[in-house]
């Protein structure tokens, strides 16, 4: 699947082609959301947890 | 209300019981509470990162491929160009629960690496257990091309390649000193009366940096002169500054985005939405502008806390959040009444665990020298404003209560104490201490301030503005006093003094000539001789340290470079130069003097045993010293019974002074890069312990191998048989304006003896006597023994015991058993 496939990708609105992809981790001690820049057509890679709230 | 009532019940049960940290963590909020718990704490415990603490490796990657790609540009707008690919791609994330945002990793359980900053920490890190992200295999993999990218090409290999290779050798023995001799891993003060006195949010300076620049090119464009040269490269350098404070904001405004994408897609419960609503137009605002509301005012803060330690590992945190973040609390709870004092308590609290989780990976010796901690991350609390009036405030006391409720180990306060602090300030920084924190220290704001005039010529109205340069070093926050570079190599093992006069400059532990031959110490013929010896190695080793980290700290704008760091320095904005350049700097340096008082014991055993009774001869002392007390115990206990500092006993502090005086007259000889002086400031950390197998056998009675005193001018645990009194009239007798920058006191105090009114004003009266003596610090512990021994036993149940070790605090479960012990054994002083 693609990034701009994702319901938690949220491009750029002066650049379409790039966004963030947000994803929610829980770890031992907190729970948080963490984006990073990616470019929409590239692919999700399986490490990284699609989720919804 | 039955169920108040049954915590309120709880909560006596459990001050009778001095549980403190339990009370905290009933009497906290639940987002505090949340948050404490959340932190991934990155102290070491004893020498080793927690389980699940990784370093971070995605800071180097983006670092490096930007770095390498930009390699004809200078120094500065490389690494400015660098950073800015960081804070635009690195991953960032928002805690739940959170109200302030920003951290220097990638993920809350990560350490920062730096590694531009020294290859010998970068090979240390690959073969360091346990940190490596998984899967293992591949990160190993990652961090043996960024090595391999950087070997050779690090801060610290380019100082010491053009190092002295006799001073680099001597250095790099671990024997004399400890540090780096570059900005990657220094203590940068801030600029606070730049960035928050006079209100300059980014896009302010910005607009300074292009009328630099306008000015400067219309200069360049004119008539030809040797005016003009140095202009070129400044322009660059304002370039970078720009270049970073623009990318600062884009990074501030990431969070803003993220907010705003959990509130409107993910978050459903409506006071949160709020909360990052709020949070999103925080971000928005500052860094870009000056603050508006206490949340912005803590937020602006710790962004360039933040943004300064993703551009070089910051070992210190140099702040005075009650004096600069006073004017939005005030405006916000008193004047306008936007937020109750509790939601304040709240912003606070989250301020001090939002520092607490911050953390670099460092070398095995920073480790164990700073054992529970990642940095001396010591706040400045209380003291005077720029007219001398009292500047303690309603903040001060929100900032010592948040305390008792996050017991965070890191940062910790200093308090500047005054003859004009309220009373009910006071019992606020007694309650501190009398709930185990360890903090906050004691400073004699008026001692100090003169100091700082004597020492480094700081004008009286900056001198007021000082804040703890790390753990004890005063430096104001000003444009010509803030320091950026705290020049962490003139660190000196100083019981080598002693060692090196008894064994002709040889070091028996790492088995080198080390200092000069100051002569056969068995031909001495009275103790003059072996003083004399003593000056001399002195001298050589305070030289070494000193030439090495001046060269550092002269070479460092060319082999590291700080863009983010000068542009928040007025008088870098200003010149254009690097913030590190000690032009424009007045000089604050100082010598931290680790390992101090065993001088003064074993100079004053050898006159005694040796020249004055002749109860052994030299020759015997040297022999016992090179076999470690061997086969000579009841000898070792003469030299140990032999008279001690911290007893009013003018023997030996009267050899104490002198040993002061000694070095403060040499700390007038040389000079650091601004051409200032370089005082000695006696303190240890936990380097008592770390130096514990470097330092050899004394005349003091210690063995190789026994832990050294726990610094500063506290007497030897356990030596200090005459009463408190008797100790602080023995630290009384230095002058503590003209001996040193400043000198640490450790005592322990009864916790059972402190209880209540009457353990206050006990407690009360003591600080009067130590500020009618003329002392500029000390500190507590208030933790007894049985409590301490029942966490050695079960370590589990005592996770949040504070202690203090030096000039810091940490979790007492997270410093060594033979650090635990060291602070067991000190003296309970009953007063």
């Amino acid at each position: 699947m693609k990034y701009k496939e994702s319901k938690n990708f949220f491009p750029y609105p002066e650049n379409p082609q790039r966004g963030d992809y947000v994803e929610r981790v829980v770890d031992p001690r907190q729970a948080y959301y963490k984006v990073k820049p990616v470019n929409a057509e590239d692919e999700i890679p399986e490490s990284a947890s699609e989720f919804q709230k | 209300m039955a169920q108040a009532a049954k915590i309120q019940e709880s909560i006596e049960d459990l001050e009778k019981k001095q549980e403190w940290w339990w009370i905290a963590e009933k009497k906290r909020s639940k987002r505090l509470d949340y948050l404490r718990k959340a932190v991934w704490k990155k102290g070491a415990i004893g020498g080793n990162y927690a389980p699940g603490v990784k370093v971070d490796l995605e800071i180097p990657v983006l670092f490096t491929q930007m770095y390498n790609w930009w390699k004809f540009d200078p120094p500065m707008l490389r690494r400015a160009k660098a950073n800015a690919h960081i804070l635009d791609n690195m991953t960032i994330f928002i805690t739940d629960h959170a109200q302030l945002v920003g951290y220097v990793g990638t993920t809350p359980n990560t350490l920062l690496w730096r590694i531009d900053g020294a290859s010998m920490v970068n090979e240390e890190l690959y073969n360091e257990p346990g940190v490596m992200p998984e899967p293992e295999q591949a990160s190993l993999k990652k961090v043996a091309d960024l090595n391999a990218a950087w070997a050779g090409q690090t801060a610290v290999d380019k100082v010491a390649r053009i190092l002295d290779p006799e001073d680099a050798v001597k250095f790099l023995s671990g024997a004399i000193g400890w540090g780096a001799p570059t900005s990657a891993y220094g203590y940068s003060g801030k600029d606070y009366e730049f960035l928050f006195a006079q209100r300059n949010g980014f896009l302010d300076i910005i607009e300074k940096i292009d009328e630099a620049i306008e000015k400067a090119e219309d200069r360049t464009m004119g008539a030809p002169g040797p005016d003009i040269l140095p202009l070129y490269e400044r322009l660059q350098n304002w370039d970078a500054m720009k270049m970073i404070l623009e990318a600062s904001i884009r990074y501030a405004n990431r969070y803003a985005r993220l907010a705003r994408i959990i509130a409107e897609n993910y978050e459903t419960d409506p006071t949160r939405k709020e909360e990052l609503i709020r949070l999103a137009e925080t971000c928005e605002h500052v860094p870009a502008h000056a603050p508006r509301s206490l949340q912005e005012s803590l937020q602006y803060d710790h962004f360039v806390q933040v943004l300064a330690r993703i551009e070089a590992l910051e070992g210190a945190w140099p702040a005075r959040p009650d004096y600069y973040h006073w004017p939005m609390y005030h405006k916000d709870v008193n004047v306008e009444k936007n937020i109750t004092r509790e939601e304040a308590l709240d912003l606070v609290g989250e301020f001090m665990i939002r520092a607490y989780e911050v953390g670099g990976f460092g070398p095995r010796w920073a480790r164990e020298g700073l054992q529970g901690i990642t940095g001396t991350w010591v706040w400045t609390l209380g003291g005077v404003n720029k007219d001398g009036t009292d500047a303690c405030n309603d903040l001060t006391v929100a900032f010592l209560q948040a305390a008792r409720m996050v017991r965070v180990a890191n940062p910790t306060f200093a308090f500047r104490w005054h003859p004009k602090v309220a009373d009910d300030v006071m019992r606020e920084v007694f309650e501190c201490i009398r709930h185990g924190l360890g903090y906050p220290s004691i400073r004699n704001d008026p001692v100090l301030i003169q100091n700082a005039m004597h020492w480094h010529g700081h004008p009286l109205e900056e001198a007021r503005t000082w804040v703890h340069q790390a753990c004890m070093s005063p430096c104001p926050t000003t444009k010509h006093g803030v320091q950026p570079m705290r020049m962490a190599s003139a660190t000196a093992n100083c019981a080598k003094m002693v060692e090196y006069a008894l064994h002709n400059g040889y070091d028996f532990v790492v088995q080198m000539q080390m200092g000069p031959k100051t002569g056969d110490a068995a031909k001495f013929k009275d103790f003059e001789e072996f003083f004399a010896a003593w000056v001399k190695q002195m001298e050589w080793l305070t030289n070494t340290l000193v030439r090495t980290v001046n060269l550092g700290r002269y070479k460092d704008p060319e082999f590291f470079g700080r863009p983010f760091l000068s542009a928040t320095y007025e008088r870098a904005v200003e010149s254009g130069l690097d913030a590190v350049s000690p032009v424009g700097e007045r000089g604050n340096c100082w010598i931290t003097g680790f390992t101090w008082v065993e001088n003064a014991d074993s100079l004053a055993a050898v006159k005694k045993l040796v020249f004055d009774d002749k109860k052994y001869t030299m020759a015997e002392l040297l022999d016992a010293l090179r076999t470690n007390w061997e086969g000579r115990e009841d000898m070792r206990l003469d030299f140990v019974k032999a008279p001690k500092w911290g007893n009013d006993d003018d023997y030996v502090d009267d050899i104490m002074l002198r040993c002061l005086r000694e070095v403060a007259r040499h700390s007038r000889e040389i000079q650091c890069p601004c051409g200032n002086t370089w005082p000695l400031l006696p303190e240890n950390v936990s380097g008592n312990i770390h130096y514990s197998s470097i330092v050899g056998a004394l005349p003091n009675g210690r063995r190789l191998g026994d832990a050294l005193y726990d610094g500063g001018i506290s007497p030897g645990p356990g030596l200090d048989k005459k009463g408190p009194t008797a100790v602080l009239k023995s630290c009384g007798k230095i002058d503590h304006v003209g001996d040193g920058r400043a000198f640490l006191l450790n005592q322990r105090l009864s916790p059972t003896q402190l209880a209540g009114e009457k353990g206050y004003q006990l407690w009360k009266a003591y600080i009067k006597t130590w500020a009618d003596l003329g002392l500029d610090h000390v500190q507590f512990n208030m933790v007894s023994d049985e409590t301490l021994r029942a966490a050695q036993r079960d370590p589990e149940k005592y996770q949040e015991v504070i202690v203090r070790v030096a000039g810091y605090s940490a979790h007492f479960v997270d410093i060594s058993r033979k650090t635990q012990d060291n602070i067991i054994q000190r003296t309970i002083q009953g007063i």
